[in-house]
This record gives structure tokens, C-alpha cells and sequence, in this order.
């Protein structure tokens, strides 16, 4: 088969929507197909939060915004917040079009993305609904504990990005993948601080997105989602107090650094910008 | 039958005294730079080799002055003219072995070459002054950077800006993008076109004719299909992309650069033999250069950079350091994240 050019007017430009007009607006439109977005944050900052109602954004069906499609989630942290995700649900979506499979370590998850592999393309052929999002919450977690061979870990750390840019793109799948951070040790050294290019905080620590440079080059896109610092700091919706969050634009091809608030509610994950654009809870 | 080439410049001094330089072996170039070669020759003291004890055997009935005639000799007689002309070179102090190894050129030659190249403008004044005038067409420019510095906003930028109008200062050719990491979004291309647009008219004047005739062309959609874009899943799909490069620009002559975004991405997982990576990358980068030179193509690298302790401190350095491009006109640029 000849390797032909594309024309990138005819590239898909499409994206999966947040479940949130304001993070939509922040991040141009939602999450692009055949592309790696990365959440990264400490451990309650929302990372999961925001993962389920995307996948349930993704499920939604088109009347409602949403793109009718199933979704994969490859949970390594169990257990699988199934509550949350059904408190999050209306009982519109369909749920049993979110299929869930754990991974334990390196090995099980690179045979699991080669059956995934078999998986989209019966799918992408049959009548039923198309896959359209991978979720992988967490990758740090698999990665940061087998750290015997360094040289070792980054080799593996981009066949597993390669694997899944390589579905991204030829399945048109949204992948999103999270992360932990570290604390970033400022031991006063000059020259340049691996990683920590851009100082990120959260709960007033300074910290940096897990697993290193090497990871960095494997994700196009990297969000940091990061908590307050001091216990006062709540914004105050409907009479209610939240602990304010931020989401942050760390890099992305396509838009410029920046970042918005954001509050975890019983119904969901809101952008806080125009006040009046944040949706009043259906009681 | 050799086909050899000698210039005619009529009336000159007698035939004892004439030498055939071989630096003349040159078709094809502007009058200026004849004029120039013309120039230093003189200095030289050397001369032109006139011919007009070989009139009868000229094929073009009349040869004009200043102008260049075919001589058609048999392979015997061409050895045997270049033999004396070698004599008589070296007479002047002048080596000319060059016009007999076929394709080889005198470093005068390359030097107007080189000064002919075009260059492809980044847009930012300073960049340009790092890279002296901008990416240099028949040469391979490597640029690493932290994620996010910067490296795609710079390919799809300079992938923008070869397109400019002949007519606007710009090269007005097409653009090869291989891209291996799927950073490559359709809508920020979109807008660096329609910035370059609005740059291009802003800064020289325009006439609302000009603007007429260039209506169709100075859109951001023609820009953006001016971009030849490879997606690349796999470091196979990547050596079988630049193998196929050859063929590609043998056909399409009015691409002037090929971004590689990344180079690196698909190399630096699990290779069961590192030397066999090693062999592989520099046959790549060989070919690269090949690229090149041959078909005068800008080729720009876009590379990772990974930390590297040494010294008690973490530097940052380009990924793959095995491979080089050891020719040292071909720019390697380290972009720093200012923290």
C-alpha cells in the first residue's frame, strides 16, 4: 500500500465534551480525538471525578450533547468507583456501554491494549455502538512502583504511549490517561530542574507531575488539576461553600498556557467562570 | 560522443596564452555570477579557452560572444584536451582535478550555491538571527526542547511560512509533515495561517489588485492543504516514510521543507538490540542529509531532551545523542524552558 499524504483540512477536528460548558470553553471545545490528554494531580484533586463524567459524556446520547459512543476505562487503582459514577449518571445513560477492566502491572496492561486492539476493530465494523474513549486512571500508578531499572521503565513507559497513540489515531478514540505528582525538593541547585518547568502547586506544596521528562514527551496534551492551599479558601455557589480547585493548562498544541476554577459538586465537575452558566441542580 | 562545454568569449589574446579553466565547466548560471567568475578568473591572470582551432568541429554554426557552445569531440580527444588544460592549470597554480571527477564542485562553486539557497523565516527577528536568516534550505537543522517549549508551534509555523508568495519575500513552496507524536492539530494550523496572512499584507504593501490576484492562494485553507502530512503510528511506518521520501520529492519538486515531529518518539522504546537501533538511526540520518542536499530541501528534526546527571547537577541533552549529524553546517539548537 502506498504511504499516501493526508490533507490536514480533512483531518477530524471533532472533540468529546467535559460534561461542563465553562471546562468545554476553557479547553476549545473538550478533549480532541486521536490524541493523549493527560490529567495529572495529587491524590482528591478531581482527577478521577472529571474521568467519569467524561466517559459518561461519551455515552450520552446525541439528543443531549453527548456522542452515544461506549468507553473503556482500565482501572489500576481498584476499586472502580462505581457509586460515584452512578450518582453521577442520569438514568438516561446507559451504563452498560462503559466497560470496566482492571491492570495490575506492566505486562497485564500491554495485553490488555493488544486484545483492545481486537476489541475496536470488531466494533468499529458492527452496527453497535462505536468506542470512542479510552480512560487509564491511573498510569502512574503501574509505572511508579516497578522503578528497579530506570532505562528500562522510560523504554516501557513509551511503548505503552506508542500503543496508545498508535489506537488513538487509527480507531479516532479520545485517550485519557492520569498521573500522580511529586513534591518538587528545591535543593537550590542552579541549572535546569528536570520536569518542574513550570511551577505547579497544590495544598500549597510545590509538586511536579509524576514520572519524570521521559513521560512528558509521551502525552500531547497535560492538565494539572491541583486543590487550594489553605482551608479558607472556598468559593461560594447557591449558598453553598466548596473547596475552590483549578484546573491548569500546563501544554497542549493547540492553546495557549491558562487555567480556570473549578468545584466538585453531588452532580458533578463545574467550571466556576460566569456564574450564571453553571447549570442549578435539577431539585 | 563526450559533450563537453567550453565558453567562447571571442576576440582575446593569442592561443599560447589561453588556458581552459576548468572552474568554466558551468551551465546554467545567472549572468551575474559569470560575470563575477569572470572577474576573479581575471585576477587569477587565467583566461578562457578560446576555440577557434576547433571551429570546424563546432556544432553551433555561429558562436556568440559571451555566450556558451557545445563542442562535440570523441572521448579521446576530450581526455586529451582536459590533460593539457590540467597542465597548464597547475602552471597557474590551480589544482583542477574536479572536472574530471564528474559531480564534484569547486568550494567557489558551493559558496554561490550556498548564498543562492533560499531561507525559510521562523517570524521572530531574534530566531532568525540565531539561525542565521532563518532554517536553511539543503541543510538539516535538529531543535530539542522540553514539552511544551514549544517545538510543534514551530514546526507548523515554518510549515506556514515556506508557503509565502514568491512575490511577498517568501519561497512560495510546500511543506512535508511527518508526524510521529499526533501533535499536529488542523485548527492551530489554521490559525498561524491566517496570522501569516495578515503578517504577509501588513508588512509589505499591497495594492487591492494584488489582493485580488492573491485572494485564492492567501487562504488559510490553501495553507493548510500546501501541508503534505504523514502520520506516523510506528518506527517502521517512520523508516519506510523517509525511504519513500525520495520518490516523494523527486515528484513534487516545490516542497522546500520536512518537519520530523518527533524524531525520536518511536526510538526510544524497548529495542532488543541497541546496536542494531544505532545502525538504524544513523542510516536514517544519512539519508536525511542525502534528502537534503539533493533535492535543496530544508529538513528540520524536532528532538526530546532527557536529563543527564553529570557533575553533580541534571543538564538537559538532546535524546538519541548516538545519532549525530556530524557535518558541522547542520545546526543543533537546545530550547530552554526559562523557569
Amino acid at each position: 500500500m502506498p504511504i499516501m499524504p493526508e490533507n490536514p483540512v480533512h483531518l477530524p477536528v471533532e472533540k468529546l465534551s467535559l460534561g461542563c460548558p465553562i471546562l468545554d470553553r476553557f479547553l476549545g471545545g473538550g478533549i480532541p480525538f486521536g490524541f493523549v490528554t493527560e490529567l495529572a494531580g495529587e491524590a482528591s484533586a478531581g482527577k478521577t471525578q472529571l474521568c467519569l463524567q467524561i466517559v459518561l459524556s461519551a455515552a450520552a446520547p446525541r439528543s443531549s450533547g453527548g456522542l452515544s459512543a461506549a468507553s473503556l476505562f482500565i482501572s489500576t487503582e481498584p476499586p472502580f468507583p462505581l457509586r460515584r459514577l452512578l450518582s453521577l449518571s442520569s438514568d438516561a445513560a446507559p451504563l452498560d456501554h462503559i466497560f470496566v477492566r482492571s491492570a495490575f502491572s506492566s505486562k497485564e496492561l500491554f495485553d490488555l491494549l493488544n486484545h483492545v486492539d481486537l476489541l475496536l476493530s470488531l466494533v468499529r465494523h458492527s452496527s453497535d455502538r462505536r468506542i470512542r474513549l479510552l480512560v487509564l486512571d491511573s498510569a502512574a500508578a503501574l509505572f511508579r512502583t516497578d522503578a528497579e531499572d530506570a532505562v528500562h521503565r522510560s523504554s516501557e513507559l513509551f511503548a505503552v504511549a506508542a500503543k496508545l497513540k498508535e489506537q488513538a489515531r487509527r480507531f479516532n478514540l479520545a485517550v485519557i490517561v492520569t498521573n500522580h505528582v511529586v513534591d518538587v525538593v528545591d535543593d537550590g541547585s542552579k541549572g535546569p530542574r528536570v520536569g518542574n518547568y513550570m511551577n505547579l502547586s497544590s495544598s500549597g506544596r510545590k509538586v511536579c507531575p509524576a514520572m519524570g521528562l521521559a513521560w512528558a514527551n509521551c502525552v500531547n496534551m497535560r492538565l494539572f488539576l491541583s486543590r487550594s492551599a489553605a482551608e479558607g479558601n472556598v468559593v461560594d455557589i447557591d449558598g453553598c461553600t466548596m473547596l475552590e480547585r483549578k484546573l491548569q493548562l500546563v501544554f497542549a498544541p493547540h492553546l495557549p498556557g491558562g487555567s480556570c476554577k473549578f468545584v466538585i459538586r453531588r452532580e458533578g465537575v463545574f467550571g466556576v467562570g460566569n456564574q450564571a452558566l453553571i447549570p442549578t441542580s435539577p431539585q | 560522443m563526450e559533450k563537453l562545454f567550453c565558453s567562447d568569449t571571442g576576440p582575446s589574446g593569442g592561443k599560447s596564452e589561453r588556458v581552459m579553466s576548468p572552474v568554466l565547466v558551468l551551465t546554467g548560471t545567472s549572468a551575474a555570477l559569470n560575470e563575477l567568475i569572470d572577474e576573479k578568473r581575471d585576477a587569477c591572470g587565467m583566461r578562457k579557452l578560446g576555440c577557434e582551432e576547433e571551429k570546424p568541429r563546432i556544432v553551433d554554426a555561429e558562436p556568440k560572444e559571451n555566450q556558451y557552445s557545445e563542442l562535440i569531440i570523441p572521448h579521446r580527444e576530450a581526455v586529451e584536451i582536459i590533460k593539457v588544460t590540467l597542465k597548464c592549470s597547475r602552471a597557474v597554480g590551480l589544482e583542477g582535478k574536479h572536472a574530471v571527477l564528474k559531480g564534484s564542485r569547486t568550494a567557489w562553486e558551493m559558496l554561490s550555491d550556498e548564498q543562492n539557497l533560499k531561507l525559510i523565516r521562523t517570524g521572530s527577528e531574534d530566531f532568525d538571527g540565531i539561525l542565521g536568516g532563518g532554517i536553511h534550505c539543503g541543510q538539516v537543522t535538529e531543535m530539542g526542547g522540553v514539552p511544551g517549549i514549544g517545538k510543534t508551534q514551530l514546526g507548523i509555523q515554518l510549515a506556514v511560512n515556506v508557503q509565502i508568495p514568491v512575490s511577498y519575500g517568501g519561497l512560495g513552496a510546500k511543506a512535508i509533515y511527518i508526524d510521529t507524536e499526533g501533535s499536529f492539530m488542523p485548527e492551530r494550523a489554521y490559525q498561524i495561517a491566517e496570522a501569516c496572512i495578515m503578517d504577509t499584507w501588513e508588512n509589505l504593501g499591497f495594492s487591492r489588485k494584488e489582493i485580488e490576484d492573491c485572494q485564492e492562494r492567501m487562504q488559510p485553507d490553501h495553507f493548510l492543504a500546501n501541508i503534505l502530512y504523514f502520520r506516523i503510528c510506528s518506527y517502521t511506518e517512520q523508516i519506510a516514510v523517509i525511504n519513500y521520501l525520495d520518490k516523494f520529492l523527486e515528484e513534487h519538486k516545490d516542497v522546500k521543507i520536512v518537519i520530523i515531529d518527533s524524531i525520536s518518539f518511536h526510538f526510544r522504546q524497548d529495542f532488543k538490540e541497541m546496536v542494531q537501533r544505532t545502525i538504524v538511526l544513523n542510516e536514517m540520518s544519512r539519508q536525511l542529509m542525502k534528502l537534503a542536499e539533493r533535492f535543496a530541501v530544508a529538513v528540520l528534526l524536532l528532538n526530546h531532551v532527557t536529563a543527564k546527571h553529570t557533575e553533580g547537577s541534571f543538564q538537559l541533552t538532546l535524546a538519541l545523542e548516538l545519532v549525530c549529524f556530524p557535518s558541522p553546517k547542520d545546526t543543533k539548537l537546545y530550547g530552554e524552558a526559562a523557569i
